[in-house]
């Protein structure tokens, strides 16, 4: 009996967080939207936020993405094979890469690196008063740092998605070349042959989606942590969860939009 | 003959207060912090707040310059009520109000140099005439920290990171400074040093002053007047004669008499 109370009240405690989480994120978004279309606008500090973000994420991302491509191929090849569909090998490859792993893994690396360090960072300057310190300076924190961070992962993880998808490319080659000796014109021909529009573009533009996402969920826990360093820490990690379970979802949705189109 | 022309005397224009807080109420939750609370502050006067811990003067600050919204009550800052500006007119006002925070809130990802240099570039007004480099040296120069220019905030020790702090405050040279806690946690020797800095200070650009402490010889030193806050409201006010010489139990209490 006792235990059926404790699931009943773990459990409401748990939806009541749920829902408590999802309206802090409606709140956060309408706030982000209205004070980003405001003038003055922070064109420096956005700039500033993307090369923080995009340029010092690409040597990460760059080596996953070539790991992941490379193992793709090498990991396929005897099942391909064995089918008599070697000959596929840079379609599959591509296709897979394009449409699923590069979007997907970058997003995913992204909310760990980015998404971690945004709530970290913010949730450190709200409990040592820096956004208050912002703040009577004259700048409006939600704008200068909120507004900010999340147009520059909305714009960069695409950007890093197209980068990572052409790693990827590069490292299903060179999966491809340790066990067959394959003509690199004659590859990515093959590559560029299998895709279409219907695979590039559904799969760019979730990527801004997933972009805004990490951006959005990262600060808004890290704008709303509280507790000291304990609640930043959480704030953090919390964060990493909800942008990677947020990632997966909407790729999910953008897979089931695309399938009821027809373009899958 | 002429009709005598009337003659118009102009109005006195009667210069308001800095600060004017009348009926100020804030709650948190069911803890009332401040219940009715009434403050006038002149130009030029430097007021100290006195209180026990948790009492409810760091609220009672951050409700004059905005990043805490009253629950009740009027208040006025240089004859603008406070809660009836939008965004913009808030930021124009708080140009004009310096703020020391306890912990000096220094952006930790900022040189010392960028952190002075912060409030200058984001100076709406755009009244900085003066190159930003010799406005940054002559404020670290106003507190004995010129070589401190290039250093990170955790290069610093407390006593230099409240003197920068103090230094960003009044990089703008604002008309009202408000200050919290300049010398809680530091030695004997460096809060007399913030002490005499504030002072130093204060003479040079004649700010209006608020200083939250419990440092009874700053505010020796430096109050023209006292507020004791208790029970939500400005309990017992004066110079700090008239304050060490009250009767009453908790100020007594206070001042450890």
């Amino acid at each position: 009996m006792a235990t059926e109370q404790n699931t009943k009240t773990v459990f409401s405690k748990g939806l009541d967080e749920f829902f408590s989480g999802m309206a802090e994120l409606a709140q956060f978004s309408v706030n982000v939207f209205r004070e980003g279309i405001r003038p003055p606008y922070e064109f420096k500090e956005v700039m500033n936020q993307c090369y923080e973000i995009g340029i010092k994420s690409f040597v990460l991302v760059g080596v996953t993405a070539f790991i992941l491509g490379l193992v793709l191929v090498m990991q396929s090849r005897p099942t391909m094979i064995e089918f008599g569909a070697g000959s596929y090998l840079p379609a599959m490859s591509s296709i897979s890469i394009v449409r699923e792993i590069g979007p997907l893994v970058t997003a995913l690396i992204c909310a760990g690196k980015i998404g971690s360090g945004i709530s970290a960072e913010l949730g450190s300057m709200k409990v040592t008063e820096q956004i208050d310190a912002m703040e009577v300076s004259g700048t409006n924190p939600f704008k200068y740092l909120v507004a900010t961070r999340i147009l520059a992962t909305t714009l960069m993880i695409p950007i890093l998605t197209v980068y990572a998808d052409f790693i990827s490319l590069i490292g299903a080659f060179t999966g491809s070349n340790i066990k067959d000796d394959v003509n690199v014109r004659f590859y990515f021909n093959r590559v560029f042959e299998a895709l279409h529009y219907t695979d590039v573009i559904p799969s760019f533009t979730k990527t801004f989606f997933f972009g805004f996402t990490i951006g959005l969920v990262g600060c808004t826990k890290g704008y709303n942590s509280k507790k000291g360093t304990e609640g930043v820490g959480k704030a953090a990690n919390i964060s990493v969860v909800v942008s990677m379970v947020g990632v997966i979802i909407i790729d999910m949705v953008v897979t089931q939009i695309t399938s009821m189109l027809g373009y899958l | 003959m002429m009709d005598a022309i009337p003659h118009i005397v102009p109005e006195r224009q009667v210069e308001p207060p800095a600060i004017e807080i009348s009926h100020l109420q804030k709650a948190f939750g069911s803890k009332v912090v401040l219940s009715d609370f009434n403050l006038t502050i002149n130009n030029g006067e430097t007021v100290v707040v006195m209180g026990k811990s948790g009492i409810g003067k760091t609220i009672l600050i951050k409700c004059i310059i905005g990043l805490i919204k009253p629950d009740g009550g009027k208040m006025l800052v240089f004859g603008k009520d406070i809660s009836k500006l939008d965004h913009r007119e808030l930021d124009d006002l708080r140009m004009r109000i310096g703020f020391v925070f306890q912990s000096s809130a220094l952006y930790d990802s900022m040189t010392v140099r960028e952190n002075l240099e912060f409030p200058l570039r984001r100076d709406r007004r755009k009244r900085i005439t003066e190159n930003i480099d010799d406005l940054v040296r002559e404020a670290l120069r106003n507190v004995g920290l010129e070589n401190a220019i290039d250093l990170m905030p955790s290069e610093l020790s407390g006593g230099m990171r409240k003197r920068i702090g103090i230094a960003r405050g009044l990089i703008l040279k604002p008309e009202i400074v408000l200050y919290d806690e300049p010398t809680t946690g530091l030695d004997p020797i460096t809060s007399e040093e913030i002490t005499q800095l504030i002072l130093s200070l204060q003479q040079k650009y004649k700010t209006t002053s608020i200083i939250i402490t419990h440092d009874v010889d700053l505010a020796r030193e430096a109050a023209n007047r006292i507020v004791f806050l208790a029970k939500g409201v400005a309990y017992v006010q004066g110079t700090y004669d008239e304050l060490i010489h009250n009767e009453d139990p908790e100020i007594k209490h206070f001042f450890k008499r």
